[in-house]
């Protein structure tokens, strides 16, 4: 699980609005693709991100490809904002020390 | 509904800095430590401002003029306590009816040793309230696949 890539994943407007999509149910391409101001093939690449963040799994019904949300990819979410904090607060730290020796 | 346990990022560690320092520069100079790369504005973010009193913004500056809220200050108690709401949710999005309290202790241990005690808490509240409220199976499966991580991971 690569939360960073998950994260990074989701810094798209267009991806974030595919994933809050998939939250209601799974889709497939030309689902998602409906209502979206953007071409089916930069949907599929949008798709093709998000996939391999693993925020989200592609399944195989019939002739057709259904993406759904990765159940592992959302606690990913959770433990980007924990490794965020950690980068935070560590220039937190580090500032505050540069400070206090300058005064 | 099913409740949801309690979750939250806790983080602890000591500042070579007085306990006013450590304060001052959380607060004032937030814009100095905040990694610039992550906001949900609409073009790239030049600043990062909390607003110094109870009910003042936390929001971020971007260079189209644009500001994105990311919550606001609940708790304003120099040089001890500072508690800020966030609001992003997990849609990153500023959703004014989600309140996630970041909470920040400074704890002087000595002339230039402070202790911080870091809390982000309620963080079960960050997933898509609309999601929760349709309680589907897929959403159920999701809060007990959640939980089980949540009990590991709480401290």
């Amino acid at each position: 699980m690569n939360s960073q890539l998950a994260f990074n994943a989701l810094g798209d407007p267009t991806r974030r609005a595919i994933f809050e999509k998939l939250q209601y149910r799974p889709m497939a391409v030309v689902d998602i693709a409906d209502g979206l101001p953007i071409s089916r093939p930069a949907v599929s690449q949008h798709l093709k991100v998000l996939k391999e963040a693993k925020l989200i799994n592609l399944r195989t019904v019939g002739n057709n490809n259904i993406y759904e949300l990765n159940r592992e990819g959302i606690i990913a979410m959770r433990s980007y904002l924990d490794k965020f904090w950690d980068d935070a607060l560590a220039n937190f730290k580090a500032l505050a020390e540069k400070t206090e020796k300058e005064k | 509904m099913e409740t949801i346990n309690l979750t939250s990022i806790k983080k602890e560690f000591l500042v070579e800095a007085s306990q006013q320092t450590a304060f001052e520069v959380f607060t004032q100079k937030i814009d100095l430590w905040w990694p610039h790369s992550h906001h949900i504005g609409s073009s790239d973010m030049t600043e990062m401002v909390v607003e110094p009193r109870i009910g003042g913004r936390w929001y971020s500056k971007h260079t189209d003029g644009s500001e994105a809220n990311t919550g606001y200050v609940l708790t304003y108690q120099p040089y001890d306590l500072l508690v800020l709401a966030w609001q992003i949710d997990g849609d990153f999005k500023c959703n004014p009816d989600l309140i996630t309290e970041v909470v920040t202790e400074f704890i002087s241990e000595g002339p230039t040793t402070t202790r911080v005690k870091f809390e982000h808490k309620d963080l079960h509240k960050l997933g898509n309230g609309k999601v929760v409220d349709s309680m589907d199976q897929g959403w159920g499966e999701i809060m007990d696949l959640y939980k089980q991580f949540v009990k590991q991971t709480i401290i």
